[in-house]
């Protein structure tokens, strides 16, 4: 009997690993998303022979997990859009405890205040730091201001997840890479969210397996039509939160949206960019003063003379956000968290074909790839929180729980060894804990350098080589 | 109880007795720093056909006290025989164990669960081990080859304790360490942890009842205090 692959989708993917760092939250893009999603895309998909790869795992429902054990106590530091979408994805997690919120403006802390009642604020980040009780720290702030306070919350011994891109000059985020690897009681996760997506996991082992034939061409986009322009009536504030339309500050769209979508990229092809060439419009959005483009293009170059073009524009959203790759086999396209193949006539057969679950499109034969099939799952069981299987949510949550780890192999190996044994305990926390997948301080380091010098080359309108050494840390 | 309390009082005991000893110092070994200092690999079976489930631990403490004629160094003479082991204690922290695959990368958040909820983490968050008796079945005979032991001890998981009799592997390695190992088979219903019951695929199974544990502790000599001058 045929069976539908496309399958409805669940809300809870409905997040685009591009859609990311934006002044409109998931909620607010969701019914176009949805109607895209559930029509049009999903009837192309299947017109044009498409075969979802999906991760069962994330597919199924969600282990009705008891987690007992105590919580992780997090704060969230940066309460702007982004950071409340991120504060209550923290909330979500159900090993992590929202222990204090803070922001330099009363009036965004109120705001959450409200949400979470209880819950310690503040204007100054070091009273976070200064709290023993708080072992991590969620750092969403804007992305020239978190170097001060990544150093300083290493240094004072927290766990820390920053948003990527890790900061706006390549000193800084050498700065912060540095600060991530020499504190070895801590850990670090760059906001790379991907590396921590089952379904991304997936499908790079897929890619990784040669499935796709030799790579010839990579390309992603982001559409939407919003101005990025928050306004607020205090002139200070509107300032602060515009600082992404501030060239001086923002890396622009390559950088704020685009280091995901490069990140993937770069992960597939299991290579860093060696140039790029960029141009960058100011055309829609022209009256708010900004001097970042709102349309740009980007092509970067991998090893292999293989290519990846990225664009994104602030002024049409016609098919939103997706990322693709070109295999001389099959491409695969990954939006809204799902994935399809588009296999080639001539690509050779599978192994697991003969096994896998088969459909017709149209005039190809789809095949269901099942991910993680030998994975224990909960019998029946409801469907899945549609918020808690977003990328965002994978990556807090493996954060979390990296984090308590951390925590639990540093306080067993005190139990167990001398007390001052500090490099017995550094050598055991650096690499003797195992980890959920999860971006580190090296990948968010070399992303950041990539989109810097992308927008580098955007802002001038040139080819921009990127040096092996930049990739360097020390 | 803190591990380190439980350490921290058996060393006590250990000081207060020393004075009645009268063949010379004994010796305590506590866990040595490092990465691979000890090692915990648990493999299991289930009622699927080529199931294997595996679960790994980082961190074994506990400390260990023998008597002087306790092979210390590689190739030193030592009589076959009942060993002179004042205590052992050993203890894992249940939640440092993780379900992983064959190669080692983490399994599965939701099977660590449901494996801390069978050994009721919570209530007892330790497997504790006592050494009892410890007797060298032979010399080795090569100076980089272990003392092979048979040993019994009482192993305590979930709130249980049962009598567990396994060979014992003691290897005497330079900086005054002794790697001991082990791989004794247990089976879990002893411990009244029943069969872990889950659905893979779609298809219900279950774990079966007989564990095979590889543990791998080494541990270091801890410097004793001087017992104080007599006037």
């Amino acid at each position: 009997m045929n069976r539908l692959i496309l399958k409805p989708s669940p809300k809870a993917r409905t997040k685009a690993l591009t859609d990311m760092n934006v002044n409109d939250t998931p909620s607010q893009d969701f019914k176009r998303r949805d109607f895209l999603k559930g029509g049009s895309v999903a009837s192309l998909m299947t017109l044009l022979g498409g075969v979802e790869l999906f991760d069962q795992a994330a597919a199924e429902p969600a282990p009705a997990e008891d987690v007992s054990g105590p919580k992780l106590k997090v704060a969230v530091i940066g309460l702007g859009p982004w950071g409340r979408e991120m504060l209550n994805t923290v909330a979500r997690v159900k090993e992590a405890e929202v222990a204090a919120i803070c922001d330099n403006f009363p009036s965004a802390i109120r705001r959450c205040a409200k949400d979470f009642p209880g819950v310690a604020t503040c204007e100054d980040y070091k009273t976070i730091l200064g709290n023993q009780d708080i072992p991590a720290v969620v750092i969403a702030t804007p992305t020239h201001k978190h170097k001060d306070i990544v150093l300083d919350a290493l240094k004072s011994g927290k766990h820390v997840y920053c948003e990527a891109p890790l900061a706006n000059t390549i000193e800084d985020a050498r700065a912060i890479a540095l600060a991530a690897k020499a504190a070895k009681q801590c850990l670090f996760q760059a906001g790379l969210q991907g590396r921590s997506d089952k379904q991304q996991e997936f499908v790079l082992k897929f890619i990784r397996s040669g499935a796709v034939g030799q790579t010839v061409l990579a390309r992603s986009q982001w559409h939407k039509k919003v101005s990025w322009h928050a306004q607020s009536s205090n002139p200070d504030r509107e300032k602060e939160l515009n600082w992404r339309l501030d060239k001086s500050l923002s890396l622009g769209l390559v950088g704020e949206i685009g280091c995901h979508s490069l990140d993937l990229t770069a992960r597939f092809l299991n290579a860093k960019p060696t140039a790029v060439t960029g141009f960058g419009s100011l055309l829609v959005w022209t009256e708010d003063g900004r001097d970042v483009p709102d349309t740009i293009q980007a092509n970067f170059e991998f090893p292999g003379n293989v290519l990846f073009a990225y664009d994104a524009t602030l002024g049409n959203s016609f098919d939103a956000a997706y990322d693709m790759l070109y295999g001389t086999n099959a491409a695969v396209m990954s939006r809204d968290g799902k994935t399809w193949m588009f296999k080639e006539v001539d690509s050779p057969l599978l192994g697991w074909e003969v096994y896998a679950g088969k459909d017709q499109f149209y005039k190809d034969t789809g095949i269901t790839l099942l991910a993680d099939a030998s994975k224990p799952k909960p019998a029946g069981g409801q469907a899945p929180d549609p918020l808690t299987t977003t990328p965002l949510y994978s990556a807090l949550e493996n954060f979390t729980r990296n984090a308590s780890d951390m925590i639990q192999a540093k306080k067993s190996y005190i139990e167990a060894h001398d007390a001052d044994d500090v490099e017995g305990l550094n050598e055991q926390l650096s690499t003797g804990v195992l980890l959920r997948p999860a971006a580190g301080y090296l990948d968010g380091f070399q992303t950041t350098v990539a989109v810097i010098k992308a927008n580098e080359a955007i802002l001038a309108g040139r080819r921009v080589a990127i040096k092996p050494e930049l990739y360097e840390l020390a | 109880m803190k591990i380190r309390t439980l350490i921290a009082g058996s060393f006590a005991l250990l000081m207060a007795a020393l004075p009645l000893q009268a063949a010379g110092p004994n010796v305590i070994y506590t866990s040595a720093p490092g990465t691979n200092s000890s090692k915990i690999w648990i493999e299991g079976t289930a009622n699927v056909i080529h199931t294997t489930w595996y679960v790994k631990g980082i961190t074994i403490a506990g400390m260990i006290e023998v008597g002087p004629g306790f092979p210390a160094e590689p190739g030193q003479a030592v009589t076959p025989g009942k060993m002179d082991v004042q205590a052992t204690n050993v203890f894992i922290r249940v939640r440092n164990l993780k379900s992983v695959e064959k190669d080692g990368r983490l399994y599965s958040d939701h099977m660590d669960n449901v494996m801390y909820e069978h050994l009721k983490a919570d209530t007892y968050p330790m497997i504790t081990y006592r050494l009892t008796e410890l007797t060298l079945k032979e010399a080795p005979k090569a100076k980089d080859a272990p003392y092979v032991f048979d040993s019994t001890g009482m192993l305590t998981v979930g709130g249980v304790t049962k009598s567990i009799s396994m060979p014992v592997n003691i290897l005497p390695l330079e900086g005054n360490k002794l790697k001991i190992t082990g791989s004794p088979r247990i089976k879990m219903s002893d411990y009244k942890v029943g069969p872990v019951e889950l659905a893979v695929a779609g298809v219900g199974i279950k774990s079966g009842d007989e564990v095979k544990l590889d543990f791998e502790w080494t541990v270091r000599q801890r410097a004793l205090p001087r017992p104080a001058a007599s006037k």
